[in-house]
């Protein structure tokens, strides 16, 4: 940008400030009328994208991830429904829940809860809301119980509320015997019970929990306390929150940011200028964000609340400089394209810096973050780009009048307020002890190193909400009594591809002349079919490539031949048609005693880590039926000893009411099996705990089949989210530092200069983060995020400060006699600068969700922090490196600008 | 509607003599209208379960879900009725029965046998042999409702829910159908609302059933897809039942059919569940 750009633009602000007012406003108004229009009326402007909220973490990650086309696969496969958990505690009767009256309440829940569907706006003729088949509830599950004397009772657990103690006490013994049930849907304590209510899909959540909480408010006056929650609740609540967060801290942001400048500047209608930017800047990005088409996220949430800060920076040094120049001239023309002069470049290069910052956060493999980052950089160009038209014009349609007694009065500013006074007398300080303010650096900096070895990367999204919110509560409870809300699952699945035919003929050969031997003695009729199945065999495969395919057509034509057999052949080929059969069922993986008995050794390594509170399998199911079957003791709990019996216990289990739980365990071929883990904690650590368990006993504990173990389940999708964020961030962190450099080497067209400028912002970003590891808080993703922007934003002070360093140093021709104006109007504007900033991302505090407080006081830290670092560490360098900053120093010849100066 | 559309294998349209005898008459007594409801429920239960001494079909079953994966089951089924006679006036609609399924694949569940006594004043009586676990065991069945062999069918739609167990409406009568919607007199014990069974006139062979839930939607429905004469009785050949909410589907296909084979009756006894009856197997 040549010196002439921006001396034109801002003779044409200055000039025709009419013009350039109106066209502002026309501009921002036809974009949010394109964002806006489409979201109130969706039907009249289909083309246009609506406002669309996005509160799933699952899209933390974008929906190509291997990761979540695994999980997506893998719910389909095993019919996995996101799921509302509702727990009904009752602490005070002595029986717990298990009192008629309790069981009588739940048992009018779970009815009024399966009726909870509503007709699909989407599909016409379809229903959305929870899928009653795959509820689990106590009345919805079937018992499986001894009865008499070899006798096997298949039953519902609850089919109506029991009228006696006994009854009820009763469905609590029954339950806790079902290993899929206890601890699942009945505590150990027998105090509390679970629904879980499976959703057509997750945005049905919020509609599901206030029909349930309606139904509940009439419990009031009983013991039992009602818990609701599961992650789709908490992802409706991010959303309503979300917005509350936009609605409040947003507006709230911008009346501190104006008491802070009204404070500053007691100038009512030139601070309205700045905040005027920055409306125009905030309304302007979201409505853009909105017309791409991108979802409004728990990140782009906050890009008002980022951008307004950021907007109103370089009014403020606008307004700061015209504040201390304008008394000089009383002449508003004058001031401003003085100002400006002094200004453009460094403006334009924070800016840059700025939006590099931010712009870096697209190096991350997050969407969100990256739409975040992108949209943030536009919105910060764009107050850049009102702040050096729209401030001069607005100034320009001032009457002079109007600044009156504006500005300080010509005088001494330094010495006439507080702020002016402390800040001359640090400038000498800083200068005067110099070694020591870099001796106390590097002291902050070896801290700051060791702290940030010990940062504990770690999240959870349940706590993001505040400790006391109902869901955080419902959480606690639930966990307490049960074995884990937090569900991941664990896919086991065949490794590689297809049996290739040429392999498998001769396998299928041998066990066949092993079982024509077996056959010898029988009936001349069985020997020539099994010869006539082998000459078969050999001429099927010929054809066909696949082993699968093979015995597929093998197995059609023993069906032909079968059909059209004679009576004495025909129980020859219906055993040829067994072996046929038997082979094809080999692929059967989870009939396989072996393979079950080690899923339950795996369960119980899992169980042994401490976070797995339980977990369920086909192992299970198999385990629990065979021991009733074969009467119910003890004893008979274990997989039977052959795959047929597997296969004939998992037939009987499927005659009851519910054949299709068997389909969430393991697919219907066998071949895919599915382990719920219930974790009792949602922290990212402690699952990455349970899969570094199942990594150490799959390496000593190799699978008896070929079987891959793969995780799933969002537990498991925060992990890999977060694992991305952390090393993306490094890049980011990385992608912004080096961005940041070129633009101040290039700027200051030195590389020693550029180095200088990173300094304090370095230091400052090491410092707080390394703060985070000693204190102990966790890194989550609003820590993580924050740390490739604030690079960009804390720039800002170190560039203000050495341009003017620079062009102060040029007219007073050394370094200590500039120290004292430094320490004047550019000291002062930083410190302004930081404090209007830093307390106006302090709103976030009252933000209901916890990362938004996070990134509150975070960047209100790192703020003020490089505006104090800046001021600091500096000057200090500079008093040491000045032979090698200012090669050549020569003695300034004094103008008027010095003189004035000297006045001051 | 179970009772009706069980039709599957057993059904033979009633010795279509008798019928014949008994048509023109019910007709002449209602001057035209439809005979009352309960004569075209009796009738048509008699129809689908109770038609002939006995009966033996062999039952391909193709248990679809709705990611179209599917699984195959085949299975011989014998049934042996109470009633000695097949006239609707005898209760030959509502008699006693017993039926052996005898599982021929896949592989490794062939030889299981299932044995069930159908009762109408009490519980079924049910026995169960898995031959790899060497074990006969009792089944108590009080709910009729659960899952066929891990099918969309229940045991009530094989083997005829009890007519008293439902009040009984004529709804509509059309060209071709009786429609009759049958309300549960235990609503709690089962999972409907009502059902509507469409009866088709000549032969009152149910040919499709739709179930209704209580937010009055169809969740459920069988229908009859292919009628085929055996032994000069048009019996349904071919049925299916979808699940509409899980999107679930099992197609039974019969093959094999045979009536009146004088099944003797110690072969529906627990002595033959671990050891087949291959005479009578086919």
């Amino acid at each position: 940008m040549s010196e002439k750009t921006e001396s034109s633009w801002l003779q044409f602000a200055t000039d025709r400030p009419r013009l350039t007012v109106w066209t502002m406003v026309v501009v921002t108004l036809m974009l949010v009328g394109l964002a806006a229009l489409p979201s109130l009326w969706p039907e009249r402007f289909g083309l246009l994208n609506p406002l669309t909220i996005d509160t799933d973490p699952e899209n933390m990650l974008s929906g190509d991830e291997p990761v979540r086309v695994f999980h997506d696969d893998m719910k389909e496969q095993f019919s996995l429904y996101d799921m509302v958990v509702v727990g009904v505690v009752n602490e005070s009767d002595p029986d717990g829940v298990f009192n008629v009256g309790s069981l009588r309440r739940l048992y009018e829940l779970t009815e009024y809860a399966s009726t909870l569907r509503w007709p699909d706006p989407d599909n016409p003729g379809r229903q959305e809301g929870v899928v009653e088949e795959d509820m689990l509830a106590l009345s919805r599950v079937d018992n499986i119980e001894q009865e008499g004397v070899g006798s096997v009772r298949f039953s519902w657990l609850m089919p109506e509320p029991p009228d006696t103690r006994n009854q009820a006490l009763a469905i609590l013994e029954r339950a806790q015997r079902i290993p899929l049930f206890d601890n699942t849907l009945v505590s150990a304590d027998g105090k509390a019970v679970a629904l879980y209510l499976p959703l057509t899909s997750k945005d049905m959540s919020y509609r599901v929990r206030e029909a349930l909480l309606d139904k509940v408010a009439g419990w009031e006056d009983t013991s039992d306390q009602v818990y609701i929650t599961g992650l789709p609740v908490a992802e409706d609540t991010f959303g309503v929150q979300m917005f509350y967060q936009m609605a409040i801290s947003a507006p709230l942001a911008m009346l501190v940011i104006f008491l802070a400048m009204w404070w500053f500047f007691r100038h009512v209608r030139l601070i309205t200028s700045a905040m005027i930017v920055a409306m125009v800047a905030a309304a302007s990005t979201m409505a853009l964000l909105v017309i791409s088409g991108s979802t409004v996220h728990i990140m782009s949430s906050m890009i008002p609340v980022f951008i307004m800060p950021i907007a109103v920076l370089d009014a403020v040094h606008i307004l700061s400089e015209f504040f201390d120049r304008y008394p000089h001239h009383r002449e508003r023309r004058r001031a401003i394209r003085e100002v400006m002069g002094i200004l453009f470049k460094p403006m334009l290069f924070t800016t840059l810096t700025t939006m590099a910052g931010f712009a870096s956060l697209a190096l991350t493999p997050i969407p969100p973050v990256q739409v975040f980052g992108i949209f943030i950089a536009i919105g910060v160009f764009l107050a850049w780009l009102c702040t050096v038209t729209f401030i001069p014009a607005y100034i320009m349609l001032m009457p002079e009048r109007r600044l009156t007694g504006f500005g300080h009065a010509v005088g001494d500013p330094d010495g006439n307020t507080v702020m002016g006074r402390w800040l001359h007398r640090l400038g000498e300080g800083v200068v005067g002890h110099a070694r020591a303010v870099l001796v106390v650096t590097m002291v902050v900096v070896v801290a700051a190193s060791y702290g940030i070895s010990q940062i504990r990367i770690n999240d959870n999204p349940v706590k993001w909400f505040e400790p006391e919110h109902p869901i955080r509560v419902a959480d606690r409870v639930l966990n307490e009594h049960f074995g884990g809300t937090y569900m991941a699952y664990l896919a086991l699945v065949p490794e590689g591809g297809d049996v290739i035919l040429a392999d498998y003929r001769q396998t299928f050969l041998d066990r066949l002349a092993s079982h024509q031997k077996d056959v010898q003695a029988q009936e001349d009729a069985t020997v020539a079919v099994f010869e006539e199945l082998r000459a078969m065999a050999r001429e099927v495969s010929g054809d066909t490539d696949s082993a699968k395919a093979f015995l597929d057509e093998l197995d059609q034509r023993v069906g032909v031949q079968l059909d059209a057999a004679s009576d004495t052949r025909y129980d020859a080929w219906l055993e040829a048609q067994s072996f046929v059969d038997g082979e094809r069922q080999r692929s059967e993986t989870f009939k396989s005693p072996e393979v079950l008995r080690y899923i339950a050794r795996l369960q119980q390594r899992l169980g042994e880590t401490g976070v797995v509170g339980k977990s369920n399998s086909v192992a299970d199911v198999v385990k629990t039926v065979h021991r009733e079957l074969l009467g119910g003791d003890a004893e008979a709990f274990r997989i039977p000893d052959r795959p047929a019996a597997v296969a004939q216990t998992l037939l009987t289990y499927q005659n009851g009411h519910r054949p299709q739980d068997l389909w969430h365990f393991v697919t219907p071929d066998y071949q895919n099996a599915s382990i719920w883990v219930q974790l009792t904690s949602g922290d990212n650590r402690d699952m990455s705990r349970v899969v570094e368990a199942l990594n150490d006993f799959i390496a000593t504990n190799p699978p008896p089949a070929s079987l891959q173990a793969r995780w799933f389940g969002l537990n498991y999708i925060n992990v890999v989210w977060q694992e991305k964020m952390v090393s993306g961030m490094a890049m980011a962190l990385f992608g912004s530092f080096v961005v940041v450099l070129l633009l101040m080497a290039l700027l200051f067209r030195s590389l020693l200069w550029g180095l200088l400028c990173m300094i304090p912002l370095t230091v400052t970003i090491g410092a707080i983060y390394g703060l985070i590891g000693i204190v102990g808080k966790n890194y989550d993703m609003p820590v993580a995020v924050l740390s490739a922007l604030s690079l960009g934003l804390a720039v800002d002070y170190a560039i203000h400060f050495l341009a003017r360093t620079r062009a102060t140093q040029a007219e007073t021709g050394s370094w200590r006699r500039s120290v004292a104006p430094m320490f004047g109007e550019p000291a002062r504007a930083i410190t302004r600068n930081a404090i209007v900033l830093g307390v106006g991302f302090l709103p976030l505090l009252a933000a209901p969700l916890v990362p938004y407080q996070t990134v509150g006081v975070f960047i209100a830290a790192i703020l003020l922090t490089a505006g104090l670092s800046t001021l600091l560490i500096l000057p200090a360098l500079i008093t040491l490196l000045q032979r090698w900053l200012f090669p050549g120093a020569r003695r300034a010849v004094p103008n008027s600008q010095k003189q004035e100066e000297g006045v001051q | 509607m179970s009772r009706y559309w069980l039709v599957t294998l057993f059904q033979k349209l009633a010795l279509i003599a008798m019928a014949l005898g008994i048509t023109p008459i019910a007709l002449a007594q209602d001057a035209g209208a439809a005979p009352e409801v309960e004569r075209i429920v009796n009738r048509a239960n008699m129809v689908s379960y109770f038609q002939g001494r006995d009966g033996r079909a062999r039952v391909a079953m193709t248990i679809t879900d709705s990611q179209g994966r599917t699984r195959s089951r085949e299975l011989t089924i014998l049934r042996r009725d109470g009633p000695e006679t097949d006239a609707v006036e005898g209760g030959a609609y509502l008699g006693e029965q017993k039926y052996y399924v005898y599982f021929r694949r896949p592989a490794d569940v062939s030889q299981m046998t299932l044995l069930v006594w159908k009762h109408q004043d009490r519980d079924d009586d049910r026995w169960l042999y898995l031959p790899a676990l060497d074990l006969v065991k009792r089944i108590a069945a009080s709910d009729k409702r659960t899952s066929f062999v891990g099918s969309d069918f229940f045991y009530e739609d094989i083997s005829g829910r009890s007519i008293d167990a439902d009040s009984h409406e004529l709804i509509e009568t059309t060209d071709n159908y009786y429609v009759v919607r049958n309300k549960p007199k235990r609503p709690g014990e089962v999972e409907f609302a009502y059902y509507d069974v469409y009866i088709h006139k000549q032969s009152f062979l149910p040919v499709r059933t739709e179930y209704i839930d209580d937010s009055d939607n169809l969740y459920r429905r069988y229908t009859a897809l292919a009628v085929e004469k055996v032994q000069g009785y048009p019996t349904v050949v071919k049925a299916r039942m979808e699940n509409l909410r899980n999107g679930g589907t099992t197609e039974l296909t019969y093959s094999g059919i045979d009536y009146d084979l004088s099944l003797p009756e110690d072969v529906f006894s627990e002595r033959y569940l671990r050891r087949a009856p291959r005479e009578y197997l086919q």
